[in-house]
């Protein structure tokens, strides 16, 4: 890397230590941006497994309970116990499965499986030549 | 054991009893205002963000310093972030989600330094987070866009049989979305400090028996290390997962049809 001030070759005019500058900089930005990719796909924020698996959980378990706490706050309400708990949970099983399919499709938008991968049996992808 | 109780660095406590509203005079009636240990940390926060932006921004230079530099990356990190989500128009909530990722991050990291207190380890501190992101975006939305925020609700290319199942679950999975903001950032740093915290009083407890307890409490002395430096990653992650949250929920406040 060549270091801030090299006097080695350095052009005459201002307008040409600008413009050395200016490739200078615009080299050392390609390079950096080739290192942040590999860097990112390799350990991106997202990836953390952990981080993953609680998302997940946390969107999923959160829908049940809102579910069951609107159903328990119906029957308080309309005194129709049990069936408005009994609904209303089932209906935030289905809002944490939906929720659970929107993260997943999410993060998959966001890291593709990378080329060459087997998507399945019936799926005609890099394997299937 | 007083000294590794792991529940006991949670423990609220008040500096300086401020007014209390209510109640009959006599001692523990009415609501009792205090400034607490809590409330200490999130003045040292935002004094500590306030402080890092301005001395960012102190003298503007066209080749930044190190400090200036530092500003500008975390601008351009939720900049990019929020436009990528939100689109041009979710830009005017920067203030807004920079706040948001700069109060929970500060206070995760603050939190990783012995005897401070963390405030993202209480929900109610949490929950207040994502209350006030959900509010934002129901607001901004009917604001914006009246009874046609409800579309939310109704996704479009659904055949209108099946909407009356839809229309609860989509309420349901809207209404969630506080609850899963707010219990994820909470149960990340709470069990993270108590995992460190029981394994550091581990290795108090084995040091305590003689030469063999310390060879044993160099095993839970690795682990702690090791639970630090996750624990320091976990930190700034949950910040940035509520940021990318907050960003991708004022989207659809933005763009209410999906």
């Amino acid at each position: 890397m060549a270091k801030p001030q090299d006097t080695n070759g350095r052009p005459e005019s201002a307008r040409g230590v600008t413009h050395d500058l200016a490739s200078r900089i615009a080299s050392a930005k390609r390079d950096r941006d080739i290192e942040d990719n590999r860097a990112s796909r390799q350990a991106s924020p997202e990836m953390s497994g952990m981080a993953r698996g609680m998302r997940i959980g946390t969107e999923f378990i959160a829908a049940i309970l809102v579910g069951a706490i609107f159903g328990y706050l119906i029957d308080l309400g309309l005194g129709t116990s049990p069936w408005g708990l009994l609904i209303m949970l089932l209906v935030g099983f289905a809002a944490g499965i939906l929720n659970v399919t929107r993260v997943v499709a999410q993060m998959n938008a966001a890291s593709p499986a990378p080329s060459g991968s087997d998507s399945g049996p019936d799926v005609t992808d890099d394997t299937d030549k | 054991m007083a000294g590794t109780d792991p529940i006991h660095q949670f423990v609220i406590y008040d500096i300086a009893k401020l007014f209390t509203i209510g109640g009959d005079g006599t001692e523990g009636s009415g609501m009792t205002f205090a400034f607490t240990n809590s409330a200490l940390f999130m003045v040292v926060s935002v004094v500590v963000t306030t402080a890092f932006l301005l001395l960012a921004g102190r003298n503007q230079k066209l080749v930044p310093d190190r400090l200036q530099l530092a500003g500008e990356l975390s601008y351009s990190f939720i900049a990019n972030m929020l436009r990528s989500s939100a689109g041009t128009e979710g830009m005017k909530f920067f203030p807004f989600v920079f706040s948001m990722f700069a109060f929970v991050l500060v206070g995760n990291m603050l939190g990783m330094f012995p005897y401070f207190f963390t405030y993202t380890s209480h929900i109610i501190v949490t929950f207040g987070l994502a209350m006030t992101v959900i509010l934002v975006v129901t607001i901004y939305g009917f604001a914006k866009h009246g009874l046609k925020f409800f579309k939310l609700f109704a996704p479009s290319g659904v055949p209108a049989y099946v909407l009356p199942i839809v229309i609860p679950i989509e309420i349901v999975s809207f209404l969630s979305r506080p609850i899963s903001l707010s219990v994820r950032l909470f149960g990340n740093v709470l069990a993270g400090h108590i995992t460190l915290k029981v394994f550091t009083g581990f290795v108090v407890s084995l040091g305590a028996l003689g030469a063999l307890g310390w060879l044993g409490a160099l095993l839970p002395m690795i682990m702690a290390v090791a639970i630090t430096a996750l624990e320091v990653l976990v930190s700034a992650v949950q910040a940035y997962v509520f940021a990318v949250l907050t960003s991708m929920y004022l989207n659809d406040a933005v763009h209410p049809s999906h």
